[in-house]
């Protein structure tokens, strides 16, 4: 439960912070305390594949921020994404919960081999991520909202009987491009902004 | 292992060309070479070859070598024409990129995997389309599409990833919702009516080469990705049992057919024609695979295929065009050999006769009268509004005869539209080639439909 708590919290940061950089070290903490939720799925190959996903997409953000100032204020766009999270977890956890035990009990300390944390934070980031990306203006919280949803898609996908090896890579990939697509629109937007 | 050998040269190539994207004329021929060994490679491998990769199967089935050598055909002509017309060094690891993801869509065999290969695919020409960021909204049309593709991309590979994992037993309403978010993912991915909004935006602000890699190579990849999506996921039987998601399909299909068909009819100027005319065509095919018919699906399949090298003939046209023309309207006077191109590319746009894309055209139309008069009726109008839009495009270029003829001095897209028609020509006097391909396909789509 106690990473579960840092995935919302850290959210909360990311989606609330109007400067850039403190968004790319808060969307940090939210992929590390992911990865600690899937610590008993996955290989430690693949939590550090995911892990320094995390890391490089988190750097190019803020990196592409440049200085401490840059940013964009969220304003209602914080609480109508947190209530739409809220609401949409809520609502997906009980028709799509896919987790094998019926019993939703957890403990505040301990594992989760029912894996209900884990697709509780998975639908919190993939609802927040959602509600950013539709109400952002500009692509610093576009990528911001890309992010959280790839971060909310990783924790699914651990959940599949599948590859997981080859699906780590793809998805720790697809975390970068994201952020680097990001970063290179974040520099263009600045550059018309500034001219 | 060879049938990834297509897929990791294009990727290796675009790697290298990025290293000496700033050389010009050594990164165009170089990227020239390894789409035409990407293309060897995949005509070398015999159909239902096998393979794995890091766990994952592969298999480069008869439609996926078939949409394979188009795509890289389609690719080639791309760059070709920028090295001979307008040299833009990020084009090219670009491009090389996209080839190595279309490829790598078509060789996958697990759902998720061809999803997430399909989103880095859509993510990486957001670097080609913006270009004189002071001057024009390319940056504005590049985040947009950059947005939709994460939304859509995300959105697919969560539904499928709970549908992966579900336990059998859940009630049909669970997976009718995954199967819902699927295709709403895919329209979105897809720019289907009415999630359009980037698309219209990227046809007025964007290089026409970059037009051309996403509708010419990229859109159609993403619906022969739909397809063995939906092949492959194991959602097909719950589809073909509720009558609502092949109803959204219609929906999102009629409303993207017509959509786009009235806008290209009305369209200001040559490449938001082209433009609305694939979104046209896209939605006639996402009906044709919402009939869940052997014709459908072939038809479907075929008509994107066929959109899609129309669709870069007649964007690479118009980008001469423009370019010759300048500050006036483009019309042949400016470059006669481009506006032909453009004009015989919209035979093709619009299914005619003897050309390869009537038959799918004509299968769909066929099987959308037996499904609905009402559909069926839809799509005819749908084509007869895309002709209008065409007609109005030729007078547009021909119009008004200049005193003398002069072809242009390099008539690259005059060319290029030249091989594209005399291919999709052959490909109508002789469509077995092409349609036996997609029609095992099919068979491989209604088995999964009806697993035993």
């Amino acid at each position: 439960m106690i990473p579960l708590g840092i995935v919302a919290l850290a959210t909360l940061a990311a989606n609330g912070s109007r400067q850039l950089r403190y968004s790319a070290v808060a969307l940090l903490g939210v992929s590390l305390a992911a990865n600690v939720l899937g610590v008993g799925q996955l290989s430690a190959p693949q939590v550090a594949l995911e892990g320094c996903g995390a890391l490089v997409a988190c750097g190019i953000l803020y990196v592409a921020a440049r200085d401490n100032t840059f940013g964009e204020d969220p304003g209602w766009r914080l609480w109508l994404a947190t209530i739409f999270a809220a609401v949409a977890t809520a609502a997906i956890f009980a028709s799509l919960r896919t987790a094998t035990t019926e019993s939703i009990a957890v403990s505040l300390v301990g594992d989760d081999p029912g894996g209900v944390t884990a697709q509780v934070a998975a639908f919190w980031l993939l609802a927040s991520g959602l509600a950013i990306l539709v109400t952002a203006r500009s692509a610093v919280r576009g990528s911001l909202g890309a992010l959280l949803m790839v971060t909310g898609v990783e924790l699914l996908v651990r959940l599949v009987a599948a590859p997981q090896l080859a699906l780590s890579v793809l998805l720790a990939w697809l975390e970068v491009v994201i952020a680097l697509t990001g970063a290179f629109l974040i520099v263009n937007e600045r550059a018309v902004r500034e001219a | 292992m060879i049938v990834a050998a297509g897929p990791l040269v294009l990727a290796a190539a675009a790697c290298v060309s990025f290293a000496f994207r700033k050389r010009l004329t050594l990164v165009g021929p170089f990227s020239l070479l390894a789409i035409a060994i990407a293309f060897v490679l995949v005509g070398l491998t015999a159909p239902d070859s096998t393979g794995s990769l890091l766990d994952l199967e592969l298999r480069l089935g008869a439609l996926g070598r078939l949409a394979a050598l188009v795509m890289l055909a389609t690719l080639f002509v791309l760059v070709l024409y920028v090295v001979a017309e307008e040299p833009a060094y990020n084009f090219f690891p670009t491009a090389l990129a996209v080839g190595a993801t279309a490829l790598g869509v078509v060789t996958l065999t697990a759902a998720l995997a061809i999803c997430g290969v399909l989103v880095l695919g859509l993510l990486v020409p957001v670097g080609s389309f913006t270009f004189q960021v002071q001057r024009n909204r390319s940056v504005e049309a590049a985040t947009r599409h950059f947005a939709f593709v994460a939304l859509g991309g995300c959105m697919g590979i969560a539904a499928l990833a709970l549908a992966a994992s579900l336990p059998k037993d859940q009630p049909a309403t669970t997976f009718v919702l995954l199967a819902v978010i699927l295709v709403i993912a895919f329209a979105l991915l897809l720019a289907a009516i009415p999630f359009h909004t980037h698309a219209a935006l990227l046809a007025g602000e964007v290089p026409t080469a970059a037009l051309g890699l996403y509708f010419g190579v990229l859109v159609p990849a993403t619906f022969v990705a739909f397809a063995e999506i939906l092949t492959l996921s194991g959602l097909l039987p719950e589809i073909a049992q509720v009558v609502k998601v092949q109803d959204l399909l219609h929906g999102i299909g009629l409303v993207s057919a017509l959509g786009g068909a009235f806008l290209a009819s009305g369209a200001p100027d040559l490449r938001r024609l082209v433009v609305y005319s694939v979104i046209s065509n896209l939605g006639a095919s996402l009906v044709g695979i919402g009939t869940l018919s052997g014709p459908g699906i072939i038809g479907a399949l075929a008509g994107v295929l066929v959109t899609g090298a129309c669709a870069t003939q007649q964007l690479l046209a118009a980008g001469t065009l423009e370019r010759r023309a300048g500050a006036e309207r483009p019309s042949a006077a400016h470059a006669p050999l481009a506006a032909l191109a453009f004009v015989i590319g919209g035979f093709g746009m619009i299914g005619a006769p003897p050309l390869v894309g009537f038959p799918g055209r004509f299968f769909i139309e066929l099987i959308a009268y037996q499904f609905s008069p009402t559909t069926g009726t839809v799509l005819v109008l749908a084509t007869l509004l895309l002709l209008v839009g065409q007609l109005r495009a030729v007078i547009l270029l021909f119009g008004t005869t200049p005193t003398t003829w002069k072809a242009e001095p390099r008539p690259v897209a005059g060319v290029i539209g030249a091989v594209i028609f005399a291919a999709l020509l052959a490909g109508g006097l002789q469509p077995d080639g092409f349609l036996q391909p997609i029609a095992s396909f099919a068979e491989e789509f209604l088995k999964a439909m009806r697993p035993l």
